[in-house]
């Protein structure tokens, strides 16, 4: 459904995506896992018609995406990843406006409207003014708006960013709903858990690359080692320093098999006053992340925050 | 482009309009209260010109209309601005929506307002300052529509120069009213400096305003009026073929700063 190739994109002298292969087949759900700053709205707004790529191909339904934008916004549904939604009409207003903008007719839409808002519990709240509505009401709404015409393309960005617990279930599960019903999803997040949570194919993005793709399972059993991470108030002894072992400011991250094994090892060796602290950080996406880029994946949001902060998009 | 997706959009922005109706309810109602104020001042002049029963209600209706009209053009762009600052417009792009449907859909409302606001006050001027229209109605009527066309290109020439609100804020009224006063719509032409008297004719509110004395003073009919409806075209499709070529729907706006 959707086939991305050598994708590239630059503001200025930043470069934002640098050669990004994507596929996301129909009923299919790839996470695209990045740090802020990685390139997950750049890769999503080119691909919804809203920016220009500087080079690579993008095809929707066999359609050429950078080519023919009238025709595959007609397939897509699109929430970007700031709540847009009109606060002045009821959230009805909200839907039909979208739906009828997709071209569904009075009946269909009516239909629809009933179906999203039963699914994201927002029944109570359609003719109330989008306004007064919560935080996680309106981004529940914000979602409705995107998939209220069952697009053959979801593209979600940073769907749960903000929302609350139950927000972020129902958007999850009726996701999946969509997956199941034949839409292809491709679905940005930096929250590690929430794609572990859907347990979908899931592609790391990272500077603008995508670097490793594939099932959860299978990048955790091909990437994670679980790593002995110890902080010392000062400087990492050096007798402690040996192959694989990572030292980055003052902390020591020592991969392991065994890592239970290699902390009792270690431990010994470390007088207690210099500790700060100590992590076994188990297989996971986190693991994954950390074994591909040599970075704790909060470490890589916060500088990704920073540094899409001082680059001045378009 | 679509008429089922523009007039979706239309819909949706006169009820965003309803929702907060102050602004137009004020370009409505201000201009009655400004002839009100100032008729008086203008029936010595018309009388000069020849005029005998003018009261002065023939000038200040088409000129408080005028001027008012010319100074809401930025209201034309507030719609692009407030999808900007509600972070809806990345959605409409995004929605099957073209970009034409999307300019319909913005502009005719306030081209509708304008109309509006125009006729109402020439609906009034009768009743309340004993406006008396020697020409043809339908004549007015040719003329209020395309001025209102006009100065809404002229407001969406100014909202694809302005990146923040403010500054459609400042271009708008301060180019309205600059277009308003050198049109001859604050004070008549015949009085003002020769400099300005010169320059007047490079408005579109000189031929509204020269458009709307042929009807209401020299009983004028659709046949006098061909002139000053096809200058005032003439700059609607000048003002258009600009906003095209400045217009990106890509630029961002900021909503406020």
């Amino acid at each position: 459904m959707l086939h991305v190739q050598g994708l590239r994109k630059a503001y200025g002298e930043v470069a934002a995506l640098s050669g990004v292969d994507l596929e996301v087949a129909p009923g299919e759900i790839v996470a695209m896992l990045g740090p802020n700053g990685a390139g997950k709205t750049t890769l999503v707004s080119i691909v919804a018609g809203l920016r220009r790529a500087d080079a690579g191909s993008v095809e929707v339904d066999g359609l050429d995406a950078l080519a023919r934008t009238a025709d595959v916004r007609a397939r897509i549904g699109f929430a970007p990843q700031d709540t847009g939604v009109y606060p002045v009409v009821s959230v009805r207003r909200n839907l039909k406006l979208f739906g009828e903008l997709a071209g569904l007719d009075r009946r269909t839409l009516r239909i629809r409207i009933e179906e999203v808002a039963d699914a994201l519990d927002m029944t109570d709240l359609l003719d109330r003014m989008t306004g007064s509505l919560s935080g996680g009401q309106k981004r529940r709404l914000h979602t409705a708006l995107a998939l209220l015409h069952r697009p053959r393309l979801l593209l979600l960005d940073e769907a749960t960013t903000g929302a609350d617990v139950e927000t972020r279930n129902r958007i999850l599960d009726l996701v999946r709903r969509m997956a199941a019903e034949g839409s292809a999803v491709l679905y940005s997040t930096h929250y590690l858990a929430e794609v572990e949570t859907l347990g979908s194919r899931v592609a790391v993005l990272d500077h603008g690359r995508i670097i490793a793709g594939g099932l959860v399972s299978d990048l955790v059993a091909s990437y994670a080692v679980p790593v002995v991470e110890l902080v010392f108030t000062g400087e990492v002894p050096a007798s402690l320093v040996r192959d694989g072992a990572t030292v980055e400011g003052s902390r020591l991250r020592l991969p392991s098999r065994e890592p239970a094994r290699t902390l009792l090892e270690v431990l010994p060796q470390i007088d207690p006053a210099a500790l700060s602290s100590m992590e076994i950080v188990h297989p996971s996406l986190e693991a994954v992340y950390l074994a591909l880029t040599g970075r704790r994946y909060d470490e890589a949001d916060r500088a990704g925050s920073k540094e899409a902060a001082d680059v001045v998009a378009p | 482009m679509s008429w089922r997706r523009s007039s979706a959009i239309l819909r949706h922005e006169f009820r965003v309009m309803l929702s907060d109706p102050s602004t137009a309810i004020f370009v409505i109602v201000m201009p009655v209260l400004m002839v009100a104020l100032m008729k008086e001042l203008f029936a010595d002049v018309l009388v000069s010109e020849g005029f005998s029963g003018a009261n002065g209600s023939e000038f200040a209706v088409p000129g408080m209309a005028v001027s008012f009209a010319a100074f809401s053009v930025g209201y034309a762009g507030f719609s692009f601005f407030r999808d900007h600052g509600w972070a809806t417009w990345d959605r409409l792009r995004a929605s099957p929506a073209t970009s034409a449907d999307l300019m319909v859909g913005k502009v005719l409302p306030t081209v509708c307002l304008t109309t509006l606001q125009l006729g109402v006050l020439f609906l009034l001027g009768g009743p309340l300052f004993g406006l008396h229209i020697t020409g043809s109605v339908a004549a007015l009527a040719v003329l209020i529509v395309v001025l209102a066309l006009s100065l809404s290109a002229f407001g969406i020439l100014v909202t694809a120069l302005a990146r923040t609100m403010n500054q459609l804020n400042a271009i708008g009224s301060v180019g309205g009213m600059a277009m308003a006063m050198m049109g001859g719509s604050f004070v008549p032409v015949a009085s003002m400096p020769g400099w300005a008297q010169a320059l007047a004719p490079a408005m579109p509110t000189y031929w509204a305003m020269r458009g709307f004395r042929t009807v209401i003073l020299e009983d004028g009919g659709l046949g006098d009026v061909v002139l000053p409806v096809v200058v005032m075209a003439g700059f609607g499709a000048l003002f258009t073929a600009l906003a095209a070529m400045k217009f990106r729907v890509e630029d961002s706006k900021v909503y406020w700063g």
